[in-house]
């Protein structure tokens, strides 16, 4: 009897695994069921969440940020076509990936929403992945020169666009001008220099005031791909393989990264709580992301007025080496679920993708900062900060934006980064920096199954 | 020196308890704190609840999550004491060799982790057209292996002899799983109905995957929907799972004691 049940269960687990891996394999070769099967789902699918008519459903996240956007775009369309109506579902980032993963595996796409918001870095992984999800919006009258390169780079496939670029995470260098006066610099020290000249300014500020200039997530290699991307660069070649020994704008990166730590002008913390605190209890003297972090500095209203921001370093001597990075933001898409894809596409088009008074009204309440380059010569952009010291940040901003370099994210974006992630850990805390590089990469290669 | 042991064995176990209990001071007293101080590890409690409420009341719809919540969890919880117990019943009074196959097979499904479950069953449920309902949120879990086997222990234990005396006196079969073998198997009963519901109230991706509209949500994908922004305020965060916490702990308060009964299979 206990030999009949272990072959058994053995059975049940080989085949609950061969199921996942066949599950996997299985969704690229099966587009066109999908695909047929939607259209023969959809008529007997009650909970269809796509609505047809002069409505349209809405995945996206943050009340105060993307929902608040779309609500606004609601009422500047509705201007001109008063019956429209938006049905916005709350839904996190990693449930919208969640929900899209199970509709498209199972090939029953009726429960998409007409559009829907997706992480850039996530896009074309996604697109890879469930293609049958995405509509092309190439010869879909989006004017989508209006737009910052590198941005709507994100949701381009094969010369395709899939998306509508909104939020920015254009790379910026915010430091507290009170200390860096107590040290004799001024922000415009910071602008336009190098990481080696960053780090020896580093090194003086924190001589003289004791404070860091920069904090980080222990293990979260964000800093790094900021690097990268300023060079045009990510873990990935054109040909999809990973692109990570041989890197040197890579190498460079986590040298410079590691040096930071050393000399204590970067100081890890553990979590992103903590992170946001070094900045927001004044613990450090500055920081460098995406320029989302405003929301986040700006919490500490006791520190209005004392802050500035420029454009991040540059690496030395690597090649097409700029001052401009990214790091996040989003785009929307319109699922092939859409009963009414003319009126979507109408809908982003006269709003998120041909509206500067659409930017305008969005800006001032939540910070919701446009890659639609338009809007960056609008009045309410060149209004000056309070808590930046009366600095234009919004122009400032955008037009970092339409300088920042694109680059690959590919379909094992995530892998590659949690992979370069451990990589940089090691390193920091003394391993051999070639070694450590040649097991990301074997890591990565083994999740792309090389 | 029994002394000394004494005291060891309390100090040991006090500061176990009181790790043990720390993530949950700190949490009801971040909700009364503000997103700042809760970040610069406040742990003292602040006046800014009544801020906190407000805001949460303004961010989220928690009255219908709860009343989501509770509906779901109660639902399933009725739904599967009963059919599991039934279950469990039958394994075990109607004893025979094949059912004691069919339980081992039920025991190896056990081995199935849900998500390697979840696509076929969100294909099956759209097509019959139970997503964005409770039956659907019910259905996957109304019976788990788990539950039939805490079941069919605790039967084990039940006296035959009382079977055979409500037959003679001419009870039905089911007559007498209700009105002699449910009275008295009540600490088991809380046992399971303790973990059925936290189990419940607390699932989180299966909801999150059929429920399509704002007004299903359950209070986990609330407290979930709390943590996106860019700006996260962490004492509406904190009152938020607070909030979401409270049900359970009650519950598992006021059952306690016969939950540590029924988990050994007592009989009174």
């Amino acid at each position: 009897m206990k030999k009949v049940l272990s072959i058994l269960l053995v059975l049940v687990m080989a085949a609950s695994l061969a199921a996942c891996v066949t599950g996997k394999n299985g969704n690229s070769g099966n587009t066109v069921d999908n695909n047929s099967a939607d259209n023969g789902g959809t008529a007997n699918a009650p909970a269809n969440t796509s609505e047809g008519g002069n409505t349209l459903t809405v995945w996206c996240w943050d009340p105060a940020f993307n929902i608040y956007a779309m609500q606004e775009a609601e009422k500047v369309y509705q201007k001109t076509n008063p019956d429209f109506k938006l049905n916005i579902i709350e839904t996190p980032w990693e449930d919208v990936q969640t929900k899209i993963t199970t509709a498209a595996s199972s090939g029953d796409l009726s429960t998409l929403p007409d559009i829907f918001l997706m992480q850039d870095n996530a896009f074309q992984k996604n697109y890879i992945n469930f293609p049958e999800v995405f509509t092309d919006l190439t010869d879909s009258g989006i004017d989508y020169d209006s737009f910052a390169q590198a941005k709507a780079a994100y949701s381009v496939i094969d010369g395709k666009n899939y998306g509508v670029p909104f939020d920015n995470g254009t790379g910026i260098d915010c430091l507290r001008t009170d200390i860096l006066k107590q040290a004799g610099y001024t922000i415009d020290d910071f602008k336009d220099i190098t990481w080696d000249r960053y780090i020896e300014i580093g090194k003086d500020v924190l001589a003289k005031t004791k404070m860091p200039l920069l904090s980080s997530q222990a293990g979260s290699p964000d800093l790094i791909m900021e690097m990268l991307q300023s060079c045009g660069q990510s873990l990935f070649k054109e040909d999809g393989s990973p692109n990570i020994v041989e890197n040197q704008a890579l190498t460079e990166a986590i040298n410079v990264y590691t040096t930071m730590v050393k000399e204590g002008i970067l100081v890890e913390v553990n979590d992103w709580d903590q992170y946001v605190g070094t900045f927001t209890n004044g613990t450090v003297a500055g920081t460098i992301n995406g320029c989302w972090i405003l929301a986040s500095i700006q919490t500490a209203a006791d520190q209005s007025g004392k802050w500035a921001l420029t454009n991040v370093p540059s690496l030395k001597d690597i090649s097409n080496a700029t001052n401009y990075t990214n790091n996040g933001g989003s785009s929307w898409g319109i699922s092939t679920n859409c009963k009414n894809v003319d009126l979507a596409v109408d809908f982003l088009s006269k709003t998120f993708a041909g509206s500067v008074e659409f930017y305008e009204t969005i800006l001032p309440s939540s910070g919701a900062l446009a890659t639609y380059l338009p809007a960056g010569k609008s009045e309410v952009y060149a209004q000056p900060s309070e808590f930046f010291g009366g600095q234009k940040v919004y122009a400032d901003i955008t037009e970092f934006a339409g300088k920042v370099p694109s680059n690959i994210t590919g379909v094992y974006y995530y892998e590659a980064r949690d992979a370069v992630g451990t990589a940089m850990t090691n390193v920091v805390s003394g391993a051999d920096l070639e070694s450590e590089l040649k097991n990301a990469e074997d890591t990565v290669k083994f999740q792309m199954g090389q | 020196m029994r002394k000394l042991k004494r005291f060891l064995n309390y100090f040991v176990l006090t500061a176990v308890s009181l790790l043990s209990v720390f993530p949950l001071y700190w949490m009801a007293v971040s909700a009364t704190n503000k997103s700042v101080d809760v970040i610069a590890g406040r742990l003292i409690p602040g006046t800014y609840l009544l801020e906190n409420w407000k805001g949460l009341l303004q961010a989220q719809n928690v009255g219908s999550a709860l009343i989501n919540s509770f509906r779901n969890s109660i639902m399933l919880t009725l739904a599967g004491l009963l059919i599991c117990s039934i279950a469990g019943y039958g394994f075990e009074i109607y004893h025979d060799k094949g059912k004691d196959t069919v339980m081992s097979i039920l025991l190896l499904a056990m081995m199935v982790p849900f998500v390697a479950t979840l696509i076929p069953l969100f294909q099956m449920f759209s097509k019959i057209g139970l997503l964005n309902s409770t039956l659907g949120f019910i259905l996957p879990t109304i019976s788990t292996p788990f539950l039939i086997m805490l079941f069919r222990q605790s039967a084990r234990s039940f006296p035959h002899d009382i079977i055979e005396a409500a037959r003679i006196d001419g009870l039905s079969e089911f007559g007498i799983f209700l009105r002699i073998f449910i009275p008295t198997m009540r600490s088991t009963y809380a046992a399971a109905m303790t973990i059925v519901f936290m189990n419940a109230w607390n699932n989180y991706l299966w909801p999150k995957v059929i429920m399509l509209s704002n007004e299903k949500i359950t209070m986990p994908m609330m407290v979930a929907n709390l943590l996106t922004g860019y700006v996260i305020d962490y004492g509406m965060v904190m009152l938020g799972v607070l909030v979401c916490t409270v049900p359970t702990v009650v519950i598992f308060s006021l059952l306690q004691k016969s939950f540590a009964e029924g988990i050994t299979g007592a009989v009174k």
